[in-house]
């Protein structure tokens, strides 16, 4: 009788552990889940974590965004910017070059320079941005080739913790990528270089519905540029 | 495949000795390493920087002890149901469009990765770094079939082409400094104007394995933990390197060891938290990658999992051991032990090293092997204090100390052994004070001709010498404490009890 | 108030002057010390080395000699350690019912030193004087098996002339371990160089801790080195007054 590996492994874990009983219910869960900030206390804890990582973040009203974002494009210095296929049209300055991914092959992501993607929720606690794919932001390989990410955030995505940000998605998303802050090395001389494979520079455009963002601008070190139309 | 070149350049080391099953014992392997002063200064360095990171950040979590309790009973409890939940891991995950396989022990394992990769007709490999695979000795197997493997963490590129091993879990070439780095690469990437600028060598690591990232279809990777749930799988790196394994290729293969399983994906609020605080001092590392099975469009459409036991069951099976399978190769116990610190991870001849080392690495050899690791360790239980998922690490050293001894006794030839007769002879001692004083006055007796003019001993014959290497020992008091307290009781009129 | 002394193998072989300073010490505090002549050893070298069995054979001992103390010091954090960390799963594995509760009747009983004058006697000031230079080291059994805190430092504190120096890395082991220091001594000998070094750079004429474990380990090296600063239990730092001051013997 020839038993499969499968069922070798099985039965030997099964008889390790018989005796064993245990309840996931029953697990101590003391830690803290839900944040004390409201939202503008996230939106700044967001931006300065951003900012410690060295990702660029501005503020915009809803009704600055498409020039904000062409602004941001057109300071990158890049050439051909790909796109989700769910991005806002209005977000797709007619003064640039877009890709827009209907199954974009690799090389023709790699001739783009930057990508432009929504997001599904931030992170404050860590300034993590939380990508689960969908058509505002794409398939995994625009946000990855690449070497400029613009990413834009609405405040009301914004979490404190990390268990509010599964409380909100309790269902495994298919896929989903979790950024906090581009990529890092500290393995020659623990001598932290950034930008090692995925986007080297990182920009976020925080969405807020008020009329100000003088609360985010006033908080930081650094002066944010916010230009007008 | 691989010329041969003539002047490889390496890392300036001959390649220590990473399989358990023929690595020298932890004493003898340290020594050439203690004389090596570059590279204790690059450990102490490399632990003293994560370990500030990592203790700054934990100050900071207010609920870091919560957490840990959390992290651990989780760890816990998917071990007491592991059947459960890895039946179920394989169940969604194969709905997912993932393929489930098992494999008893590292050659079962070598097998059906070669046998996917022969199905794919695949001449080369990009890997992700995974313990795994290097406990399984994955990559002289791949070489033997004649398919190249290309290791895409820096720091594995880096001893990859330096012919070297890790010498860390988390930071594996912190032993290697910026200008052997350069010599590495400047030869083996054809780049004779290469500086040593940690910036330089980095854009040039990731210029030579971009090309690799586009045009190799298949890719192998460890997990670090694995959905029961959903059937998916989560990867927390810093480089990128990860994502692009995970993304680019059309075939990806994933090796786990069957602990890695977490119930729900909700769980991973406790264990992201924790990971990356211990692991690299961060609150959260640069890149987390979930995946579940195969999303049409999007990555590999070819999607393995390989379940790893090797030896895990074993231990699971175990009462005081099994705490070992919680690990989550954070490293934050290598980054706290003063023993590493001294000797860096290739003292322990093991891809797993420091004090998760020094009892998985055994257990995973069935306790035939390494069988000196359990003894590589004061028993301080620091790595204890810094363990996110509270493995009582000395409580499991000494089990292993005291299963090494029950071997030792049903071999004659170890009777003998000056250790194992003075620890006999002490405990016949220890059995009565008659024998407690008698032994004290021998004691004192021979140790007399040892003892200079200055009541101190400078040197000492068999086990003793051991001692004298480096410390002097005072010579025994002319009378012992109960000595003393007898007379004091006679002269004091006291009423002895 | 009565007490039991366990003065420990080690110390009542190699260190009797810490034994007597204990006397001293407690005596002077007014407590009624009795020494049973049957104790040799706790078992913590047997149990660390891998021979349970003996280990337990010396936890009988251990249990029935005091069974019916009062309480029970000892001048050693790592022994007491021991009864606390691996006694309880000696006795549950290897131990008859009654002697098991036996066993858990009197560990609450049993205290190392610093811990008994703290919480025991409730005193930080023992009447003390030594009027020198003391570098601390924080025995890794007293720190993370007793969580003794800062009781030493409080007690030492209170001592008068007492300068209190604090090592870098102070919470670092010092490399003894048992046997350790002998199956792996090159790596003991590293680990005690470091730790040398934090503690040489306090400037300190003594260094101390609550186990002569470590003290020998780190005063054999000074010694070897041919450095004036000198090891000394933390019991005869406590013992020493103004009229009776501490005399080295060596």
């Amino acid at each position: 009788m020839n038993v499969s590996p499968r069922q070798r492994i099985l039965d030997r874990v099964c008889a390790a552990t018989r005796a064993d009983s245990n309840d996931y219910a029953g697990l101590p869960r003391s830690y803290i889940r839900a944040g004390a900030l409201d939202q503008a206390g996230r939106l700044r804890l967001m931006t300065e974590r951003l900012r410690e990582y060295g990702a660029e973040v501005v503020a915009s009203s809803p009704a600055d965004l498409p020039s904000l974002v062409a602004h941001r494009l057109l300071e990158s210095g890049r050439q051909h910017f790909a796109a989700p296929p769910g991005l806002p049209a209005e977000w797709l300055s007619r003064s640039l070059s877009w890709k827009v991914d209907n199954n974009l092959s690799h090389e023709e992501i790699e001739h783009c320079g930057g990508v432009v993607t929504a997001a599904s929720a931030g992170i404050a606690d860590s300034g993590t941005i939380v990508l689960h794919h969908g058509p505002l932001e794409g398939r995994r390989v625009i946000t990855l080739l690449p070497d400029f990410h613009l990413c834009i955030l609405r405040a009301a995505q914004i979490v404190e913790t990390l268990p509010e940000y599964f409380a909100c998605f309790p269902q495994a998303p298919r896929l989903a990528t979790y950024i906090s802050g581009p990529s890092a090395t500290a393995d020659i001389e623990m001598t932290r270089i950034n930008g090692v494979h995925g986007p080297r520079f990182l920009s976020v455009i925080i969405v807020r519905d008020s009329p100000t963002s003088a609360e985010i601008q006033s908080s930081t070190n650094e002066a944010v540029r916010h230009d007008a139309i | 495949m691989n010329t041969v070149v003539e002047e490889r350049p390496t890392t300036g080391r001959h390649a220590p000795v990473m399989d358990p099953a023929i690595a020298p014992s932890f004493p003898v392997a340290a020594l050439p390493i203690l004389q090596d002063t570059q590279l204790r200064k690059n450990v102490a360095h490399a632990t003293d920087v994560i370990q500030s990171k990592r203790n700054h950040l934990v100050a900071e979590k207010k609920d870091w002890q919560e957490l840990r309790n959390s992290a651990s009973a989780m760890r816990a409890h998917v071990l007491a149901n592991l059947g459960k939940y890895l039946e179920q891991f394989e169940a969604n995950c194969t709905a997912a469009g993932g393929t489930v396989h098992w494999a008893r022990d590292a050659a079962e394992a070598r097998a059906v990765i070669l046998n996917i990769l022969r199905e794919e007709k695949a001449a080369e490999v990009i890997k992700i770094k995974a313990m795994t695979s290097a406990e399984i000795q994955l990559n002289p197997a791949l070489e033997t079939a004649g398919i190249a493997a290309i290791e895409t963490d820096l720091a594995e590129l880096i001893l990859q082409l330096g012919e070297d091993e890790p010498s860390h879990i988390v930071v594996p070439a912190l032993h290697v400094n910026r200008r052997q780095v350069r010599e590495i690469f400047a030869q083996r990437m054809g780049l004779s104007e290469l500086s040593d600028d940690p910036k330089a060598l980095t854009t040039a690591a990731r210029s030579y394995l971009r090309s690799k990232f586009l045009s190799v279809p298949t890719a192998i990777s460890g997990a670090n933990f694995l959905i029961a749930e959903s059937g998916s799988v989560a990867i927390v790196e810093s480089e990128g390197n990860g994502r692009m394994c995970l993304t680019l290729p059309q075939t990806l293969i994933t090796l786990a060891g069957i602990e890695k399983v977490l119930p729900r994906f909700t769980d991973l609020e406790v264990m992201l938290q924790v990971l990356a605080r211990s692991a690299t001092g961060e609150r959260m590392n640069p890149y987390t990658s979930l995946w579940s099975g195969i999303t049409p469009g999007d990555g590999p459409q070819r999607f393995h999992v390989v379940l790893l036991d090797n030896g895990r069951s074993e231990i699971l099976a175990r009462k005081v051991e099994r705490q070992t399978l919680q690990c989550i190769r954070c490293a934050a116990c290598l980054n706290a032990c003063p023993v590493y610190r001294q000797t860096g991870g290739h003292a322990y001849g093991s891809p797993y090293a420091g004090p998760i080392g020094a009892i998985l690495t055994p257990q995973l050899q069935h306790m035939r092997h390494a069988q000196s690791l359990p003894y590589a360790s004061s028993l301080c239980a620091a790595c204890y204090e810094v363990c996110p998922v509270k493995i009582n690490i000395p409580e499991v050293l000494i089990e292993l100390r005291a299963q090494v001894t029950d071997q030792q006794r049903t071999r004659v030839r170890e009777w003998l052994d000056p250790m194992f007769l003075g620890m006999k002879a002490a405990n016949f001692a220890f059995g009565s004070a008659w024998r407690f004083r008698l032994a004290q006055r021998f004691g004192r007796i021979a140790l007399r001709g040892f003892t200079g003019e200055d009541g101190w001993i400078h040197k000492l014959p068999s086990l003793g010498a051991k001692w004298t290497q480096s410390r002097d020992l005072r010579g025994l008091p002319q009378q012992t404490f109960r000595e003393w307290w007898a007379t004091r009781d006679r002269s004091a009129g006291k009423e002895a009890k | 108030m009565r007490a039991s002394l366990f003065i420990t193998c080690y110390n009542d072989t190699l260190f009797p002057e810490t034994g007597r300073a204990v006397v001293r010490l407690l005596e002077r505090l007014g407590v009624e010390l009795d020494f049973h002549t049957a104790q040799t050893c706790c078992g913590q070298m047997h149990a660390n080395t891998g021979f349970r069995a003996e280990a337990f054979s010396q936890a009988k001992r251990f249990v029935r000699i005091y069974r019916d103390a009062e309480s029970v010091v000892i001048p050693s954090s790592s022994c007491v350690a021991m009864m606390r960390d691996q006694y309880p799963g000696l006795f549950a594995e290897l131990g008859a019912e009654s002697l098991r509760n036996d066993f858990h009747a009197l560990l609450p009983r049993v205290y190392e030193l610093s811990e008994f004058l703290n919480d025991r006697l409730g005193l930080e000031d023992v009447g003390a004087f030594f009027p020198h230079r003391v570098a601390y080291h924080a025995s890794c059994h007293g720190l993370r098996s007793l969580h003794v805190g800062d009781r030493p430092i409080r007690l030492l504190n209170k001592v008068r002339g007492f300068d209190l120096a604090l090592p870098a890395n102070l919470d670092r082991c010092c490399g003894f371990g048992g046997t350790f220091s002998i199956k792996n001594a090159e790596v003991s000998s590293a680990m005690l160089e470091a730790k040398l070094a934090d503690v040489l750079a306090t400037g300190a004429e003594y260094f101390t801790a609550l186990d002569n474990s470590c003290l020998m380990h780190l005063g054999g090296a000074l010694h070897r080195q041919n450095n004036p600063m000198r090891a000394i239990h933390i019991a005869e730092i406590l013992a020493s007054t103004a009229d009776h001051p501490y005399e080295a013997t060596t």
